[in-house]
């Protein structure tokens, strides 16, 4: 196991070395550069030149990709050509609110799916299954723009129940909870249904296996059983696909973001994106990328811990 | 004495089909009582029975009491039927390898029961830790820290035989229901087992055996119920029911002539080669479990390996049909060097066939038995889907499966039933050589020798060659030409067949043959656990 992890870990830096080197290349793809966003149509060829010489931006692609390592390995994220403030600072301000959204999500749709995952597992073929697998599988397959909008329209804007936008929360947002309900709920119901399903799915193989009969034989009673022979089978697919919604929590509530206007990380990925501030969007990227690694190496070793046979599979 | 486990008048019927007839059977405490029978006779639906359990589909009736709960009553299993698992009686299935938590490490599963089911254990984690010992001892297990930190598929198959009867003991049952528990051990093993079971016995515990290992019986059970077709046939003492000498063999002409050692059938061409052949189980060459073995088998010959459990023969079983990647050497069919299965070519697939052990996994649950024996000649000879049907329905047949049988589903199938459907669909595929490990674990007398009349006759026709692995070495004798005798990976002893076992000229192969015969219990009532043939045992997959 010790050996695995150490393996896996050494397969995520060169996951991540070969990304840096992807980024960048692709960063570099998008059409215009700085200097062209930053001037209007009137000015001169000359003038855009000049700037991008300040910028640095017409030395040669590889040379640029050196310097822009070695500052990344000693902690240096770049200065953000539109603001001149350092990308660093980009990421601090966005990545709280991200995360922070992240996380609540994560913590409300572990127990959910588990629970729903094994009522419907457990019960496959009967009402509460039918009932429970109609409502997720729709809330998965509605859009999340559909969605939310939806909540805003009846939730803010007619019932004026919760607040239908961030704007003018931007520093207090962790001091008013109310403005997570709707953006979390809209996150739930686009992965709350994948995870479940994957685990009904654990749950029915792993009921009907050898080693759940024979604990039943030996005495083992039902909740225990659940518990402790049931689950631990059941889990592995729900791990790696909890891995994929982390990734999707962290990259994708772009949607989301947009919609109720939050100041996170997918905000500030648009908006450089537009001005073509090529430090900040690889910067962003790169660290999105690097999470969605880690989780990855994380769901990869619990579930190494709930399959152990496949060190044996060769 | 109050009988232990009363049993009248149980019935059992799926649909229309009778599994057990009014079966009556009456087992006094503090003895074994074997329930033996062919394969499909009911002697899991009774076992089953006596935990209130039966499979769907199926219907109870009779009344059964175990240690004074009644389980079964005249409307099937009543509701104390679930309470008197474990804690009365404890039930340990044929192929523990299912029955183990593959995500588990066994020292916790073992102290869960005993806190479940023990009453000093409830409370006290030491107690339940000091039950969780005793239980693996007395199954025959090296205690240790490490040993209980090991996941079920850190053991070899004898040894996860032995996990699940800890499991069972760990509960603290008075009653213990062991199907076929010595299938897929080696003599050595098999005289160990009948050690512990009077050992279990002698610690007050009462045993209803399920078997048709008739040596195993005689040797430990006071008391004997022979089973046919649902219906107790016979009941008393065993040495009454099953007298001591050993059913003779059906006729040689029964079964086609087997080909003699020197026979004709022997080619002279090497079939199947593994020169130099090093193996080991873990990544970066840790844990080796075989070394530098070379075995070979000629066209229409047959090698047998034997060799205590453990000894590396299913891992070179595995490496020969290319499952098996951490390995070295030189493996080569006709002369022509073959790769990991995955870069075998069709025609390389066709020409080595494996048939393992525990089949019951390999089969798809949602299709038929015979579509997927059929399936083989359809993939790797191109035949049609048909002509491949007929072809698994006859061949089914010569191995004794009727074509009602193949038909159905293979969870509604024997374990012995399966097994046989093993072999049609690796015969389907017409390989020149046919590995063979330990196929006839869960045959009866009959069965196998179906099965060995097939083989013989595909050696001598279509000139395949067949490596044998197995335990019983009367089988191995009548079967192959060579013997390779295998003992910690490593190869102690090759030659002719009847020279090897006439003669034999290493430790390993003197301590199997002394073991073969467990005699009766009358002259051998606790017969003392031969010495360890080795403390640890490398685990296979």
């Amino acid at each position: 196991m010790a050996r695995y992890a150490l393996r896996r870990c050494g397969w995520t830096v060169v996951q991540l070395a070969v990304l840096s080197v992807v980024v960048f290349l692709l960063t570099n793809l998008l059409p215009g550069d700085a200097a062209t966003v930053d001037f209007n149509e009137q000015a001169g060829l000359d003038q855009v030149a000049q700037l991008r010489e300040q910028m640095g931006l017409d030395r040669p692609l590889s040379e640029r990709f050196v310097d822009w390592t070695g500052s990344l390995l000693t902690g240096d994220l770049g200065t953000s050509l539109v603001g001149g403030e350092p990308v660093s600072e980009v990421l601090s301000r966005s990545v709280g609110v991200t995360a922070a959204l992240a996380a609540i999500t994560l913590l409300l749709l572990v127990p959910l799916a588990v629970v729903l995952g094994l009522l419907t597992g457990l019960r496959a073929g009967g009402r509460t299954d039918r009932v429970v697998s109609a409502v997720t599988l729709t809330l998965a397959s509605v859009p999340d723009f559909v969605l939310a909008l939806l909540l805003v329209g009846v939730v803010s804007l007619r019932l004026g129940w919760l607040p239908a936008t961030w704007v003018g929360a931007d520093d207090q947002w962790w001091q008013r909870p109310e403005l997570f309900v709707l953006p979390v709920t809209v996150l739930l119901a686009r992965t709350v249904g994948g995870l479940s399903r994957q685990i009904r799915a654990g749950t029915i193989a792993s009921l009907n296996a050898g080693y759940t009969v024979q604990a039943r034989r030996l005495g083992v009673p039902p909740a225990r059983l659940v518990l402790r022979h049931v689950l631990p089978g059941a889990a592995v697919p729900g791990v790696q696909e909890l891995a994929r919604a982390g990734d999707q929590l962290l990259g994708g509530v772009l949607v989301t973001e947009a919609v109720f206007a939050i100041p996170g990380t997918a905000t500030a990925l648009v908006e450089a994106v537009r001005n073509r501030d090529v430090p900040t969007v690889q910067a962003l990227t790169l660290a999105l990328a690097a999470v969605a690694c880690l989780l990855n190496l994380v769901a990869d070793l619990v579930g190494r811990r709930l399959a152990p046979r496949t060190e044996v599979l060769r | 004495m109050e009988p232990v486990i009363e049993v009248r008048g149980l019935t059992a019927r799926a649909g229309t089909a009778t599994l057990l007839d009014g079966i009556d059977l009456t087992v006094a405490p503090g003895e074994v009582t074997a329930l033996v029978g062919p394969s499909g006779s009911g002697k899991t639906t009774a076992a089953l029975a006596l935990l209130g359990e039966a499979a769907p589909g199926v219907r109870l009736t009779g009344t059964v009491s175990v240690a004074g709960t009644q389980v079964v009553s005249a409307q099937g299993p009543t509701g104390s039927a679930p309470a008197a698992r474990g804690r009365l009686v404890a039930y340990m299935p044929q192929h523990p390898a299912h029955a183990l938590h593959p995500a588990r490490r066994i020292g916790p599963v073992l102290t869960e029961l005993a806190r479940l089911h023990r009453p000093d254990s409830a409370r006290s984690r030491s107690a339940a830790a000091a039950h969780a010992a005793v239980a693996l001892r007395t199954a025959g297990l090296p205690d240790g820290g490490t040993i209980r930190r090991r996941f079920p598929h850190q053991f070899s198959g004898g040894q996860r035989q032995r996990v699940a009867l800890a499991q069972v003991l760990a509960c603290g049952p008075r009653v213990v229901v062991l199907d076929e528990p010595s299938t897929g051990l080696d003599t050595v093993a098999r005289m160990r087992l009948a050690g512990e079971l009077t050992r279990l016995v002698d610690g007050g515990i009462t045993v209803l055996l399920l078997s048709h290992d008739l040596d195993l019986v005689r040797a430990v059970a006071a008391r004997t119920v022979l089973l046919a077709r649902g219906r107790v046939v016979a009941t008393g003492p065993t040495e009454d029911v099953l007298p001591a000498e050993p059913p003779p063999a059906p006729p040689a002409s029964a079964s086609g002539p087997l080909p003699s050692p020197e026979g004709d059938s022997r080619g002279e061409v090497t079939a199947l080669q593994a020169h130099g052949l090093s193996a080991w189980i873990r990544p970066g060459h840790r844990g080796e479990v075989l070394h530098d073995v070379t075995v070979g088998v000629r066209e229409g010959g047959c090698t047998a390996i034997v060799g205590p459990s453990g000894s590396g023969k299913t891992v070179l079983a595995r490496c020969l049909a290319g499952l098996h990647e951490r390995h070295r050497g030189r493996i080569s069919l006709f002369g022509e060097s073959l790769p990991v299965l995955r870069h075998r070519t069709p025609r390389q697939i066709r020409g080595v066939q494996y048939v393992w052990q525990e089949v019951r996994n390999s089969f798809d649950e949602r299709r038929t038995v015979v579509e997927q024996v059929a399936r083989t000649a359809v993939r790797l000879r191109r035949l049609s889907p048909e002509a491949a049907e007929r072809r698994a329905t006859e061949v089914c047949e010569r191995l004794g499966l009727a074509p009602g049988d193949t038909r159905r589903h293979a969870a509604s199938l024997s374990g012995g039933e399966l097994q046989r459907a093993a072999l049609a669909r690796a015969l389907l595929a017409e390989p020149d050589v046919l590995i063979c490990d330990e196929i006839t674990t869960a045959l009866d007398a009959a069965s196998t020798e179906l099965v060995t009349a097939e083989l013989a006759r595909l050696r001598r026709e279509s000139h395949t060659a067949v490596l044998w692995i197995g335990h019983d070495l009367e089988l191995v004798e009548r079967l192959a030409d060579d013997l390779v005798v295998l003992d910690e990976g490593t190869v102690v002893e090759s030659g002719g067949c009847h020279s090897v076992l006439s003669s034999p000229g290493s430790e390993t192969t003197r301590l199997l043959l002394r073991s073969r015969h467990l005699g009766t219990r009358s002259a051998s009532p606790s017969a003392p656990a031969p010495p360890d043939v080795r403390g640890e045992e490398e685990p296979c997959p």
